[in-house]
């Protein structure tokens, strides 16, 4: 266990939209982001986004930030996300000095093992295993109680192809009603960038996060 | 994912509000300025811009190349700039400085058409060996230099920089840093030049032949010309103030750009007057109204205190006593760029706002994800075959790429490394001193970027080397950028239209090596049998280890048909062999099981050879 710094707002809410989307290599965190970025733009708004990866073709840890009217950084400051969208359990975790009481998080269960973990007890090194799940969840428990966790791995999966997860990710976000952007906008911008053979597969999956996100009890950004 | 039809760098809509990549963002105001040449030698963060011209230098008519190296990039852009055409290179800060003999006699001759040098910066080495601040050079070589906050004014600056090129006669210094490089940001598109500089080299020689009798003269027109461009600079946009109030914050680069949303998000704007530099040298002009107008300052920018002591030096040479904080003030580091809660807790310091209110929680302890080789990766086969080889006394010195991955557990193909090419120099200087045989590994593009010199030092020297060239036709790292062998791999990988292609072979033969062998290193009784021939061999001798990047390969071919590999449980005694040797991120260990991730793994092989028990197998899978 480590204890970390996690900033608290004390002023007034800053004005606009902070998203941050992380995940490992491979998960789909920049597509996400870059069809964030669009939708957002194509109505009208103005759009800053960031990115954080490591040099790992798969499997390296990555974070992408939509921010959305706020300004021209492109960086986020500690406990300013509006929301995180996590697809890895532990990586979501990593993004905890970006959150506040008043961040909503919407977390995938299904975890990605770094391959390290047994390869490094066989090589002699010290390393932690991977955490357990309701561990990660409460560690996010203590900082704010807008948390949906689903495994959205296994959903899309079950839609026909896991490449889908994001969209199911992201289909919370946009159902939950938090963004200037209604779930159908955001559907026609995603809807010209995906291949006709895939469409049904991801339609499916968006459709399903949008019913899981509506559902969710948030405070609402701004608020 | 589907594609627009027109890239976003050449849509000739002006007026439009776009997000844009810094990258990108820099390539778009080169073609608004009406870019004729571009070359470059990629290197992150700077890749982009030079991907970009690949994909768009046919229809925007702009003649382009991935150049061997970045000195090379320089100078063709050069003579081209001295042809009349307006011309870019781009670059990282470390290949900014393999560049630097031409870079800092540039100026001395002159330009012809505007031509603009990228050299971006990576505070925080998130992808370099060192980090550098290439503002310096403005002093140092009479540069104006561009430092952007945003992707709005890289593509601003650069639009602007290259007029301005070709009125000071001054090639210019474009600076952005990895946050700028690879953030999106609103853009506004400007209409696309219609414009071309007539081409035509006129002989010169005064002018473009700096031997000492014409160098000193040009020594005193280079500063003045260097004078002229800060007049012309305290005339552009590109030094912006906002707010009022006798408190003052400057800043520069990605740091305004942070230091702006503070202010905003703090509730400030207004009470602050905020001055941004976006250019050097800083106009005495801006810095003059800047400080008439508050009572004190503080400086925000990454690296070196630049800014801070040109207002320290200003208003000390004014006889005004203006309080300065920053760096010598503790409120920020020398090192590494600024986060924005830095930023804050500075200007909180500085306008004694009170402290930022933190929690403090506890969590769990997350795993690492290490950058590691990718399975299937050629160089795994080549380090774990040469080291079974040349044993772990040899000192392996190793070079720049993907396969400094090779560093550490459990490959340990990485005892040396500095900079492009420097394994062979490096190699050669530890065997002759040891008298031991050392071992330089060093992979296709570096090797023709700069290892070739130290290979021909090393034959001249007779040194006893053994040179490992990892040639996997493409330069990996950086984006699979073609290299100088890509178009002799069969079939072709995308060799560059009508570009040549060099075969190591031949090319080091031509040095007089007699001890060359070209292997696959996947064939391990050939790879076993050239190293074991290396390791008998007297002075250089070179292994070139052909083999494609398995991503590259992927990626080219669009297949979803591979092989991957399958452990038989019953079989498998968890030795641990395959670990120890090969650390590839396709073998799991779950609950002491030994497993393959049939995600990861891409049917290499390499498992399979070295495992004792005949435990593991290949099985044909069809992923989509």
């Amino acid at each position: 266990m480590e204890s970390i710094d996690t900033g608290q707002v004390d002023m007034r809410k800053p004005s606009g939209w902070r998203i941050c989307i992380v995940g490992t290599g491979g998960q789909g965190v920049l597509t996400a982001a870059r069809l964030l970025c669009d939708a957002l733009v194509e109505g009208g708004h103005d759009v800053v986004s960031g990115q954080l990866h490591g040099m790992a073709q798969r499997g390296g840890g990555v974070q992408a930030s939509v921010m959305v009217d706020c300004g021209i950084s492109p960086m986020m400051g500690s406990a300013r996300a509006d929301v995180v969208v996590g697809l890895e359990p532990a990586e979501t975790v990593r993004a905890l000095p970006l959150m506040s009481s008043q961040t909503a998080v919407f977390m995938n269960t299904t975890p990605v093992i770094p391959f390290t973990l047994g390869q490094q007890a066989v090589l002699g090194s010290e390393e932690a295993g991977y955490p357990d799940i309701a561990g990660l969840e409460s560690a996010i428990r203590q900082v704010t109680e807008q948390v949906l966790t689903l495994d959205a791995t296994r959903a899309a999966t079950e839609t026909g192809t896991v490449k889908a997860m994001n969209l199911i990710m992201l289909g919370c976000l946009l159902g939950s009603d938090m963004l200037p952007c209604t779930p159908e906008e955001f559907w026609k911008v995603v809807a010209q960038r995906v291949p006709p053979s895939l469409a049904e597969a991801n339609a499916q999956a968006y459709n399903r996060g949008v019913a899981m996100g509506k559902n969710f009890q948030h405070a609402g950004i701004g608020s | 994912m589907g594609r627009t039809a027109v890239h976003p760098v050449l849509e000739d809509r002006p007026g439009k509000r776009a997000c844009m990549l810094g990258n990108v963002a820099i390539a778009r105001g080169a073609v608004e300025a009406g870019i004729q040449f571009f070359a470059c030698y990629p290197g992150t963060p700077s890749s982009e811009v030079g991907d970009t011209f690949a994909s768009v230098a046919k229809a925007a008519d702009v003649t382009f190349e991935y150049s061997v190296n970045e000195k090379i990039a320089v100078e063709i852009a050069f003579a081209a700039s001295l042809t009349g055409a307006r011309t870019m290179c781009s670059m990282k800060h470390v290949g900014f400085n393999s560049a630097n003999d031409p870079i800092c006699v540039l100026p001395y001759v002159g330009v012809e058409g505007g031509m603009v040098i990228v050299a971006a910066g990576d505070p925080s080495l998130t992808t370099s060996t060192h980090e550098q601040d290439q503002r310096h050079f403005s002093r140092l070589a009479h540069y104006p230099i561009f430092d952007p906050a945003t992707p709005r004014d890289a593509l601003e600056m650069t639009k602007f920089a290259f007029a301005f090129s070709e009125q000071t006669r001054l090639p210019v210094i474009m600076r952005p840093t990895t946050r700028v490089c690879h953030s999106s940001g609103m853009v506004e598109l400007g209409p696309l030049s219609t414009h071309r500089n007539d081409i035509k080299f006129t002989k010169n020689p005064q002018r473009y032949v700096p031997i000492p009798v014409n160098s000193r003269r040009m020594r005193k027109e280079v500063i003045d010309r260097y004078k002229l461009a800060e007049r012309l600079l305290a005339e552009s946009s590109f030094f912006p103030r906002t707010g009022h109030g006798r408190n003052g914050i400057i800043a520069s680069g990605v740091a305004y750009a942070h230091a702006a949303q503070v202010i905003e998000d703090l509730g400030l704007k207004g009470d602050v007057t905020l001055q941004q530099v976006g250019a050097y040298p800083i106009p005495e002009a801006v810095l003059a109204d800047f400080l008439s107008a508050i009572d004190s300052v503080l400086v925000v920018e990454e690296l070196s205190p630049l800014v801070e002591e040109s207002v320290s030096l200003f208003a000390f040479r004014q006889g005004r006593q203006v309080p300065v904080f920053g760096k010598h003030t503790g409120h920020f580091p020398l090192e590494f760029e600024y986060s924005l809660d830095q930023v804050e807790d500075a200007v909180r310091a500085y306008l004694r706002l009170g402290k930022r209110k933190t929690v403090s929680v506890t969590v769990p302890d997350l795993p690492a994800r290490p950058p590691v080789l990718c399975p299937g990766c050629p160089h795994r086969t080549s380090y774990y075959l040469a080291r079974r080889v040349f044993g772990k006394k040899t000192v392996y010195c190793n070079d720049i790429g993907c396969y400094t991955l090779g560093y550490g557990e459990p490959l340990h193909a990485c005892d040396t490394l500095l900079c492009m090419g420097a394994s062979i120099s490096q190699a050669s200087g530890i065997a002759r001193m040891t008298g031991q045989r050392a071992v330089a590994y060093i992979g296709d593009s570096t090797f023709f970027h700069s290892g070739w010199p130290a290979l021909a030092n090393a034959v001249q020297a007779n040194d006893e080397v053994t040179v490992i060239i990892l040639d996997n036709y493409v330069a990996a790292m950086t984006g699979f950028q073609p290299s100088l062998t890509t178009g002799r791999q069969d079939p072709p990988g995308g060799a560059p239209e009508g570009g040549a292609s060099l075969s190591i072979e031949e090319a080091v033969r031509g040095l007089g090596i007699k001890n060359v062998y070209s292997v696959d290193p996947f064939d391990e009784e050939a790879t076993v049998d050239a190293l074991e021939k290396a390791k008998q061999g007297c002075g250089v001798n070179v292994i070139v280890c052909q083999s494609p990047c398995v991503v590259n390969e992927r990626r080219l071919r669009r297949s979803s048909d591979r092989a991957t590999l399958e452990i038989d449980a019953e079989r498998c005694n968890a030795c641990s062999l395959c670990v120890r040797l090969l650390g590839c991120p396709g073998i799991l260990i779950v609950d002491g099981e030994y497993v393959i991730d049939q995600d990861l793994c891409d049917g290499c092989d390499l498992c399979a050879d070295v495992c004792q028990h005949d435990a593991i197998k290949k099985v044909e899978v069809e992923t989509t």
